[in-house]
C-alpha cells in the first residue's frame, strides 16, 4: 500500500509525542505502544497489533535503561518495522521485528548524541540564571524534550516516506532469508524475558518460574489467570511477611521498655 | 526554626506532578540536575518571588547533579519544600536531598522498570496477541494510573512524615518488590513458554519401514518433543539466553547477532520453521 504525505506527517508527529514521552516516563515509547499509533493512522490495526505485541515482549529486556544508560530503542520495530510490515508483502511481525533491529541500535546511538549535544545545557541555564534571565533558564530546561520531539518527527515521517526505498531494499533480500529472518524474530523474545529474568529472578524465586512455565505450557492458562495465581502467593508472602515485621517491631518495643523498667528498679 | 510557610498543599501537589518534567533538560553532565530546579521553579518562585537575586541563586544551586527515578521524585521534592519553607537555607536541605537520590532510585527502579512495567507489558502484550485493538490503550491506563497513584503517595508522605520515614519505608518497599517479582516472574515464564516462538519441522522417515514397503511412516519431532514437555524448545532457548548474560555477560547486541544467526542458518536447513 502507498502512504499518503498527510499519513507520513501523522506518524511523525505521533512518533515525536511517543518519544518525547519517554523522558516524562509516561511510557508512550514502547513498541505496544508506537504500533498501535501506526496501525490507527494506516487504518491496519491487527497488523499493527501483531507487530507491536512481539516487538514488545522482545524489547521488554533491553527497552529499559536503569540509571540514565541508553537502551536500543522501540522506535525501531515500533514505527519502522510496523510500517513495513504493514506496507510490504511478504514482511510477517517476525521478521519486521528482525528487519528492523539495526534502526532500534542506530536510535540508541542518536540518544546518546542527543544527550552529549545536551551536556552543555546546565552551564547556560546557570549563566542565564546569573543574569536573572528566567525564561531563559526554562527554555534551556526543555531543550532535551524538544529535541527528542524533532529527533522523533524526523524518524516517524522520513521511515514513512522513505517507505519505497526501503521496500526495493527488502525486495533484494532472497526468500529463503526472509523465512529466516521470521523464525529469528519468533525467537527474538528469549533475550526479553532472560534480560529480564536476571534482574528479577532470585534463587528463592524459582519455585515461581516453575509454576508459570507449567501453567502456560501444560495448563495453558491464559496471562491473566497466570498472573493471578501467581498473586495469590505474593499476598500470603506479603501478609505473612508484615506480619512478622510488625510483631519483631512491637517485640524489641516491649524490649526497651522492659530494660527501661528493670533499670528504674535498679536505680 | 522560623518558617515562612508560604506552601499550601496545593503547591506541593502541582510539584509533584512536576516531576514529569524531570527529564525535560536530561544531559550527559549532570543528568537531571537541570530538570531538578525545573520541576522546584513554581515553588520556589512562590517562596523567593520577592527576591529575585535570592531565587536565581536558589535555582543555580539546585542545577548539580542529579539521577534518581522520576516516580519516586515527590517524596524528595516534598521534603525539599516541606524544609526550605521552614526557612532553611539549600545547604542544609542538600544532605537529605542527595542521600535520597541514591536509594530511591535503587527502589525506584527495580519497582517501576522491572516489576510494574513489565507486568502490565506482558499482559497487554499478549492480550494484543489476541487482536484486541484496545489492548495498547489499556496499557497506557494501566500503567500511567499505577505511576500517578505513586507519585501522588510518594509526594504526600514526604510532606507529612518528613525525613524519619525513609527506613521504614525502605522495608516496606522490599517487601512490596519481592511480592512483586513473585507475580512477575511467573507472569515472565509463562509467557517465555508460550510467546517465544522454536517450531521443529523437520521429520524423519524411518529407514526400516521404507525397507519392508510399507507406508512410509514419518517421525514428527515436534509432535515428540511436545509429548515429552510442550514448549520444551523456547523454554530451553530462554535459559540459553539467561546464561549467557548471567554467567559469561553477555550484551544484547552479541544475543541478538546470535540469535538472528541461528534462526536464520536453522530455517535454512529447514529443521526450524514458521
Amino acid at each position: 500500500m502507498q502512504i499518503t504525505l498527510i499519513q507520513a506527517l501523522l506518524i511523525g508527529l505521533w512518533t515525536a509525542f511517543c518519544y518525547a514521552g519517554m523522558l516524562w516516563g509516561i511510557y508512550t515509547n514502547r513498541a505496544l505502544v508506537l504500533s498501535f499509533g501506526v496501525g490507527v493512522i494506516l487504518n491496519d490495526i491487527p497488523t499493527a497489533l501483531a507487530c507491536g505485541a512481539v516487538a514488545e515482549l522482545a524489547f521488554m529486556g533491553f527497552g529499559v535503561g536503569a540509571g540514565g544508560t541508553v537502551p536500543p530503542n522501540p522506535i525501531g520495530p515500533g514505527i519502522i518495522g510496523t510500517l513495513m510490515a504493514i506496507t510490504m508483502n511478504g514482511v510477517t511481525p517476525q521478521s519486521a521485528l528482525a528487519l528492523s533491529i539495526p534502526f532500534a541500535v542506530a536510535i540508541q546511538f542518536l540518544q546518546t548524541f542527543v544527550y552529549t549535544l545536551c551536556a552543555g545545557l546546565p552551564e547556560a541555564a546557570s549563566n542565564a540564571l546569573k543574569k536573572q534571565n528566567f525564561t531563559k533558564f526554562r527554555i534551556l530546561s526543555n531543550t532535551t524534550v524538544s529535541l527528542f520531539a524533532i529527533v522523533g518527527f524526523f524518524l516517524g515521517f522520513l521511515g514513512a516516506y522513505s517507505m519505497d526505498t526501503l521496500r526495493n531494499l527488502v525486495g533484494l533480500i532472497p526468500a529463503w532469508l526472509l523465512s529466516g529472518l521470521s523464525v529469528a524474530g519468533g525467537m527474538l523474545p528469549a533475550i526479553g524475558f532472560a534480560m529480564v529474568m536476571t534482574v528479577m529472578l532470585k534463587k528463592e524465586f524459582v519455585p515461581f518460574a516453575l509454576l508459570g512455565y507449567a501453567l502456560a505450557a501444560f495448563l495453558q492458562l491464559p496471562v491473566i489467570g497466570i498472573a493471578i495465581i501467581g498473586l495469590v502467593f505474593a499476598l500470603k508472602y506479603y501478609f505473612a511477611e508484615d506480619d512478622k515485621q510488625e510483631k519483631t517491631a512491637g517485640q524489641a518495643a516491649t524490649e526497651t521498655v522492659s530494660e527501661e523498667e528493670s533499670r528504674d528498679d535498679w536505680i | 526554626m522560623t518558617g515562612s510557610n508560604k506552601l499550601t498543599t496545593k503547591d506541593y501537589r502541582k510539584t509533584t506532578l512536576r516531576s514529569y518534567f524531570l527529564q525535560n533538560g536530561f544531559n550527559y553532565s549532570n543528568y537531571q540536575g537541570l530538570g531538578y530546579s525545573l520541576v522546584m521553579y513554581p515553588a520556589f518562585k512562590k517562596l523567593y518571588g520577592n527576591d529575585k537575586a535570592k531565587l536565581s541563586d536558589v535555582l543555580s544551586e539546585n542545577i548539580e547533579f542529579y539521577n534518581t527515578n522520576p516516580n519516586l521524585l515527590p517524596f524528595i521534592t516534598s521534603i525539599h519544600l516541606a524544609m526550605a519553607d521552614n526557612g532553611m537555607e539549600y545547604k542544609e536541605t542538600r544532605g537529605i536531598k542527595m542521600a535520597l537520590m541514591g536509594p530511591l532510585a535503587g527502589i525506584g527502579d527495580s519497582l517501576s522498570q522491572f516489576c510494574i512495567a513489565p507486568l502490565f507489558s506482558t499482559i497487554f502484550a499478549s492480550l494484543a496477541m489476541n487482536n484486541i485493538a484496545m489492548a495498547p490503550v489499556f496499557f497506557l491506563l494501566a500503567e500511567n494510573l499505577t505511576l500517578l497513584m505513586i507519585k501522588f503517595g510518594m509526594g504526600a508522605y514526604g510532606q507529612r512524615l518528613g525525613t524519619s520515614m525513609i527506613d521504614k519505608l525502605s522495608a516496606k518497599m522490599s517487601l512490596i518488590s519481592n511480592a512483586a517479582s513473585m507475580v512477575g516472574v511467573t507472569v515472565i515464564a509463562g509467557l517465555a513458554a508460550t510467546f517465544v516462538k522454536m517450531k521443529v519441522t523437520l521429520t524423519y522417515a524411518s529407514s526400516q519401514k521404507a525397507a519392508k514397503g510399507a507406508t512410509t511412516s514419518t517421525v514428527d519431532i515436534q509432535a515428540l518433543l511436545d509429548k515429552v514437555a510442550p514448549a520444551l524448545l523456547p523454554v530451553l532457548y530462554t535459559l540459553l539466553m539467561y546464561y549467557l548474560i548471567k554467567k559469561h555477560g553477555w550484551t544484547t547486541y552479541k544475543l541478538v547477532i546470535l540469535t538472528v544467526v541461528i534462526g536464520v542458518a536453522l530455517s535454512a536447513l529447514h529443521i526450524l520453521g514458521a
